[in-house]
Parts: structure tokens; C-alpha cells; sequence
């Protein structure tokens, strides 16, 4: 059936299309799925983990490229708006974590909550807003998803518990969401995430300890991306090994920067949580490109050499790219071809969200 | 800044047709006048740029201490800081990234100068942070904790309150941790929004045991933290965020001390008296003269330097002679500090009062982001609430 439905759809978008190439990609035949090895997570308090293969389906895979593509356009055209100045106050931005933002949401169903802290722009975006209402909140305009008062850090949706601008203290508001989702009986859990310099604030083991004690369904997930501002992991934490210091909550170390890798730990984790065993936690390793904040050049606490190494190696959008293009689930022009719609798209949010108007006082 | 224009466009129309009773504080022409910049500058959406809403006002060159020397306001803290840490061998400086410098260039070169473990990081922990220099300080050496914002400050209310103020007074005068400064930058500064625009002074006010004290300028603010670090009770000192590049003066080398507890006459005078703190010492200095001009009215400017113990004498004579009492601040109006003057100066002057007390003071609401030009209380708001004193 899936196999006609992706005949069908590929015959119908090659009739549809003017430019030859498009016409070229729709001939060509494509795997619908391939499997896919991934790292084997570190453990801490589990005899097993997430798989070390995945599944990954063509439409899948063009999804979350396509996802991750937007999030990081339009976390630099929010670099370009705020350097233009047309975006003012506090800015911090996602781009280089888009798999944690996009492979989180891949593991959990719309209906599961998320509150995570002022890096937030990519989760507003997977969790359902649009890049338009995303960019007119940045820019403080009325058609923003909070009415253009709450800029940056204060974008909430649907399940989407913001946005929160002061560092931690979005732990235990998470482990209290947990606590309702486990008393509505609806089988939801709540992704709480927080940074690795959040993790040595004291209401986050408070937070451990209430979840722990009353086995909330809570996903506490520390996105890992080195240094917290400027200042790197090791000179911040006695123990770097985030994923264990929930101590007597289980942990996972995942790669960040594999989407894939991501997802299926998302899923481990989820399915743990909505066992009713308690909470466990989730430590993404991820790199960010941008300094902690617009007001932030980045390179002053680390090298230039460094960010292109793992912009080269370790881009999460190049990696999905590579693996979809090698194992035939699309073609490079075809993505390509996603590159310049989200472009577009972005573009078109933007000149938008600026023109808009601003909200009533 | 046509977008804002736009706004306060409405914003008049609004007031015309009498919709938002809480903003009928703001009238007149003067919100107008201080939105609808000249035709040119609205043009370009993209150059919205707010225009700060007051103006330094450097004091003139004091000789008294010594050899000076042009500093802006983290300068001067730096200059302190320094003095502090040369003089004093048990000192130490920690925070969150104050090593390399800090977030606003206040313990530049003081690590290299002074040595690792004495000007040290600590991780993102404000309750760990004071609680650790709580600790220190009972143990005889000075510890002179910062804040990276004062808005990050309630994690650690309660070392402050409960351990800080009241451990003197507990054990009896057997231990005290007076040699604890808390340093934080403070205040409104045009686009911290909600969390780095704070100035939660009136919490802390309400705290028998600590100290609280808020400089003007870069020479004020010198000698006011020199006299924190060296007084013997806990202090916690607010550095207005906005001055720290925008306050320049000639400020002495050497260190010198401010007393605590003793507000300024700025400015005398005798028809009102205008007592601020902070960075709205320069707004009602510039009110003053717009009362001069356009009223005729003479008035007397005080800074309040500490909040607590605050100097009730200084502000309290000053009301006898003029009769009028404004007070203003960035802080919301409900619970600020400006209600606790006003309270005891009815108290203490009430015969001699011509007209209410009057308080111009932020909103009882969070800290706007695009909103903030509408939120402080800025020199017309001030203007307005002095002239209806004066025709009261």
C-alpha cells in the first residue's frame, strides 16, 4: 500500500512540476526505508538501552531534513534580524542543535509536554508553531505566539510550556507537569530539558528527588552543548557525566548530533516513563555554533578551529543528508530542492513579521 | 522610531476616548513630545533605536582624594575592587565569570593581577554563591560575592534573609558575616526586558541585618563599595547596569571612603523636595530644571546612596523647610521603597506638608520588553506629578 501511495505521489508531483530537473528526481526510484546504525548510548542504572539500529523511512527522513532545515534558517535569520536590529533584547539561538529540537519531538506524540529554558526558538517550531508566528514574537509584533510582549525567551504553545528566562528554574515546573500528567491517568509524559549550566543549580536535584520519590512520568533531558555561556563543562561541574548525576534516576548519554540516535532514545525514554517506573535522564550531547546569546561572538571561550571541526564532522543536518543521499532515500537535488522552499518560506515569515503591527499597550 | 510613534499614537487616542483608566497617569503632551522624534528618524523601520530617557550628569572633579582619573562606572569598580584586594589579603572575588572579566568588564585584570584564588568562578548556583560567602565571611575574610544580575538574585533571598542578616544577631555577636558584599548590576537598561532589568531593592529593604546601597556614578560608587566592603555588616551594593559605560567622571585613584547611611543634597532649593536613587538621580536632576524653567520652582534634589538604614534626618529636614516630598523609582509602585519614605515622612513632618506625597514609580506589573519606554517613570511622568503638587 505504501509502496502504490509513494508510486502515486511520485508520479503526480512529477506531472505537476515545470523545472526538468524535478522531473528527473520524480523518475528516479527511491528506497522507501533503510536501516540504519547508531551509536550505543552510555548507561547509568539500565541493563538496556535504545537500539543500536534504526528504521528510517523516506518520508521520515525528508520530514525531519526538512525540519531541522527550518529551524536552522530561521535561527539565522533571526541572527540577521537582530544584527539589523529589528529584533532587540536577548536572543539565543538553537542552530548546530537542531537534532535535539526535531529528534526529541520524533520520539513523543503532540499530546506529551515540553518546557525547556530561553533556547527555545527551535522547540517552538516542533512543537507547532509556524516560522511566522515564531519570527513576530521575536520582533515583538502582535501576530507573535504571545501576543509580541513575550520576545524570545517567552513563546509558548499548545503542550509547550515556554520559554523560561531564568536558568533552572523550568526543572521542577516540569517534574509538577509530570505530576499532573501521571494524575490524569492519560498515559502522557512531560520533557523536562535544561542546560549543562543549569545543571548544577540546586532546584534541579530538588526536582530529581520529587520525581524520583513519586515516579513521575518526567523526561529530565540535559542538552549538553558544552558550555554554559562562556564557560566550558569541566571548569563548571565536578562531573561532567550528566547523565548520572540523577544519581538514583537512570541515565542515557546520546549523541546530540544524530537525529536518529535522538529519536530512538526519545522513545526508550518515553516508553520507560509511560511504564510508570519514574523518571529517567537523558543527557544530548550537542554543539551550538552561536555564542550563548546574540550579544555573544562565541569565540572568546573557544576556538574558531573547533566550531568548523564539528560544523564539518558533526552538522546534524549534513549527517541526515549524507545517510538519506547514500542509502537512496532522496537524491541531493531533491533536498536541495526543500533547501530553497525553506528558504523561501523563511524569507516570506520574516517580511512578514516585520511588517505586522506591534501590540496594543 | 516611527513603530513607537505609532504606538503612543494610539496610545493618546486611547486616553481621548477615556478606555484605560490605569493609564490616565499619563498625560499631557509631555508622552508625546518624548515619543514622536523629529519626522527623519522614523523613517527607516529597521534603525528603531531607543533614545536613553535620561542624561548623566557627571558631578564636578573632586581634589580631595588625590590624583583622578577619567572612569566610567565599571571602571570605578573596578579601581575599588582593586583597592580592596591590594589592601585587604584575605578579600576574594567570585561569581559567575568573573574571571575572565565579567559580563560587564567590572573585575577586568584583577585575576591575573591578584591570582587564581582570589578571583575565582564559581558555577551557576546564586544560593551556592552567597551561601559559600556567607561562609567565608563567618570565618573573618572578606568575601565580595556578584550576582551576574540582580533579577538572578531569589535563588539566594534566602542566604540572604534568613542566614546573612540574622547571624550576628543569633549567635549572640559570636560570629557575624559582615565582611560579605553581594555586588549586582541593577536597574533598567532599554532591552532587558522581564530578568535583567530588576531593581528589587524593596525586597531586601524589608530585611533587618543587611545593608542596601546604590550609587549614582562612577565617584560615588567607588567609594560607596569601599565602604561596604570595610563595613562590618553584610552589604549588598546594586550597580545601576545602565551607567556602567554611560556614567564618566574623574574618579581618585587612591581609595576613599562615601558614609554609608547618609543620603546627598544634591541640589538645594525650597519649593519640593526630589529624592531618587540610582540611575533616576539624573531623571528628577533634569525635572528639576525643567520645574526651574517653565514653573519658577526651586527644588531641592536629595540621593538617597543607601536604602537601608536609610537617612530619614536628611530627607526629613528637607521636606520640613519645602513643604513638597516626590519620590521616584524604577521599582513597582505597590510595596516600593518610595512607599516606605512616604510613610515615615507623614509620620515625622505631617504638619509641615503642603500637598500629598507624591510617588512616580514603574508599574505594578513584570517588566516590559517593547513596553519599557511606557513603563519607567521618566522626566515628564515626574514633571506632571510635580507640577499637580505644586498647584495642589
Amino acid at each position: 500500500m505504501r509502496k502504490m501511495l509513494a508510486a502515486v505521489s511520485r508520479v503526480l508531483s512529477g506531472a505537476a512540476q515545470k523545472p526538468a530537473s524535478r522531473v528527473l528526481v520524480a523518475s528516479r526510484n527511491f528506497a522507501n526505508d533503510a536501516t540504519f546504525e547508531i551509536k550505543k548510548c552510555d548507561l547509568h542504572r539500565l541493563e538496556e538501552g535504545p537500539p543500536v539500529t534504526t528504521v528510517l523511512t523516506r518520508e521520515d527522513g525528508l520530514k525531519y531534513y526538512r525540519m531541522m532545515q527550518t529551524v536552522r534558517r530561521m535561527e539565522l535569520k533571526a541572527d540577521q534580524l537582530y544584527k539589523q536590529k529589528i529584533i532587540r533584547g536577548f536572543c539565543h539561538l538553537c542552530d548546530g542543535q537542531e537534532a535535539c529540537c526535531v529528534g526529541l519531538e520524533a520520539g513523543i506524540n503532540p499530546t506529551d509536554h515540553l518546557i525547556t529554558a530561553y533556547r527555545a526558538h527551535g522547540f517552538t517550531f516542533t512543537r507547532g508553531l509556524s516560522v511566522r508566528e515564531i519570527l513576530a514574537e521575536l520582533t515583538g509584533r502582535r501576530g507573535g505566539c504571545a501576543k509580541g510582549k513575550g520576545g524570545s525567551m517567552h513563546m509558548y504553545a499548545k503542550n509547550f510550556y515556554g520559554g523560561n528566562g531564568i536558568v533552572g528554574a523550568q526543572v521542577p515546573l516540569g517534574a509538577g507537569i509530570a505530576l499532573a500528567c501521571k494524575y490524569n491517568g492519560k498515559d502522557e509524559v512531560c520533557l523536562t530539558l535544561y542546560g549543562d549550566g543549569a545543571a548544577n543549580q540546586g532546584q534541579i536535584f530538588e526536582a530529581y528527588n520529587m520525581a524520583a520519590l513519586w515516579k513521575l512520568p518526567c523526561i529530565f533531558i540535559c542538552e549538553n552543548n558544552r558550555y554554559g555561556m562562556g564557560t566550558s563543562v569541566e571548569r563548571a561541574a565536578a562531573s561532567t557525566d550528566y547523565y548520572k548525576r540523577g544519581d538514583f534516576i537512570p541515565g542515557l548519554r546520546v549523541d546530540g548530533m544524530d537525529i536518529l540516535c535522538v529519536r530512538e532514545a526519545t522513545r526508550f525514554a518515553a516508553a520507560y516513563c509511560r511504564s510508570g517506573k519514574g523518571p529517567i535522564l537523558m543527557e544530548l550531547q550537542t554543539y551550538r555554533y552561536h555564542g550563548h546569546s546574540m550579544s555573544d561572538p562565541g569565540v572568546s571561550y573557544r576556538t574558531r578551529e573547533e566550531i568548523q571541526e564539528v560544523r564539518s564532522k558533526s552538522d546534524p543536518i549534513m549527517l541526515l543528508k549524507d545517510r538519506m543521499v547514500n542509502s537512496n532515500l532522496a537524491s541531493v537535488e531533491e533536498l536541495k530542492e526543500i533547501d530553497v522552499e525553506v528558504r523561501q518560506g523563511v524569507s516570506s515569515s520574516s517580511s512578514f513579521g516585520t511588517q505586522i503591527t506591534l501590540p496594543p499597550v | 522610531m516611527a513603530a513607537v510613534s505609532v504606538t503612543a499614537g494610539r496610545l493618546l487616542r486611547l486616553r481621548a476616548a477615556g478606555a484605560e483608566g490605569y493609564w490616565r497617569r499619563l498625560r499631557g503632551t509631555g508622552l508625546a513630545r518624548s515619543f514622536l522624534q523629529p519626522a527623519s528618524a522614523g523613517e527607516d523601520a529597521a534603525q528603531t533605536r531607543q533614545v536613553a530617557h535620561f542624561t548623566f550628569q557627571p558631578d564636578p572633579e573632586t581634589r580631595e582624594y588625590g590624583q583622578t582619573q577619567k572612569m566610567n562606572l565599571f571602571q570605578s569598580i573596578t579601581s575599588a575592587l582593586d583597592n580592596s584586594l591590594a589592601k585587604d589579603p584575605t578579600a576574594v572575588i567570585f561569581g559567575e565569570d568573573v574571571a575572565f572579566g565579567g559580563v560587564f568588564r567590572c573585575t577586568v585584570g584583577l585575576r591575573d593581577k591578584y591570582g587564581k584564588d582570589r578571583v575565582f568562578n564559581t558555577p551557576l548556583c546564586e544560593q551556592g554563591i552567597v551561601g559559600f560567602g556567607i561562609g567565608i565571611a563567618v570565618t573573618g575574610a572578606t568575601a565580595i560575592a556578584e550576582i551576574q544580575f540582580a533579577d538572578y538574585i531569589f535563588p539566594a533571598f534566602d542566604q540572604i534573609v534568613n542566614e546573612a542578616a540574622k547571624y550576628r544577631y543569633r549567635s549572640g555577636d559570636l560570629f557575624n558575616c559582615g565582611s560579605l558584599t553581594i555586588r549586582s548590576p541593577w536597574g533598567c537598561v532599554g532591552h532587558g526586558a522581564l530578568y535583567h532589568s530588576q531593581s528589587p531593592e524593596a525586597f531586601f529593604a524589608h530585611c533587618p541585618g543587611i545593608k542596601v546601597v546604590i550609587p549614582r556614578s562612577p565617584f560615588q560608587a567607588k567609594g560607596l563599595l569601599l565602604s561596604c566592603i570595610e563595613d562590618k555588616n553584610p552589604c549588598i551594593f546594586f550597580e545601576p547596569k545602565i551607567l556602567y559605560r554611560a556614567a564618566v567622571e574623574q574618579v581618585p585613584v587612591e581609595p576613599y571612603n562615601i558614609p554609608l547611611s547618609q543620603a546627598e543634597v544634591i541640589q538645594e532649593g525650597s519649593d519640593v523636595t526630589l529624592v531618587a536613587w540610582g540611575t533616576q538621580v539624573h531623571v528628577i536632576r533634569e525635572v528639576a530644571a525643567m520645574a526651574q524653567e517653565k514653573l519658577g520652582v526651586s527644588c531641592e534634589i536629595i540621593d538617597l546612596r543607601t536604602i537601608i538604614p536609610w537617612d530619614v534626618d536628611t530627607v526629613c529636614k528637607s521636606v520640613i523647610k519645602t513643604g513638597r516630598l516626590l519620590i521616584s523609582h524604577e521599582a513597582p509602585l505597590t510595596g516600593g521603597f518610595a512607599s516606605e519614605i512616604s510613610s515615615t515622612v507623614q509620620e515625622e513632618c505631617f504638619l509641615n506638608l503642603e500637598a500629598p506625597i507624591s510617588r512616580v514609580c514603574g508599574y505594578d506589573t513584570p517588566f516590559p520588553h517593547i513596553f519599557e519606554p511606557f513603563y519607567i517613570p521618566d522626566k515628564w511622568k515626574c514633571y506632571d506629578a510635580l507640577r499637580k503638587m505644586i498647584n495642589y
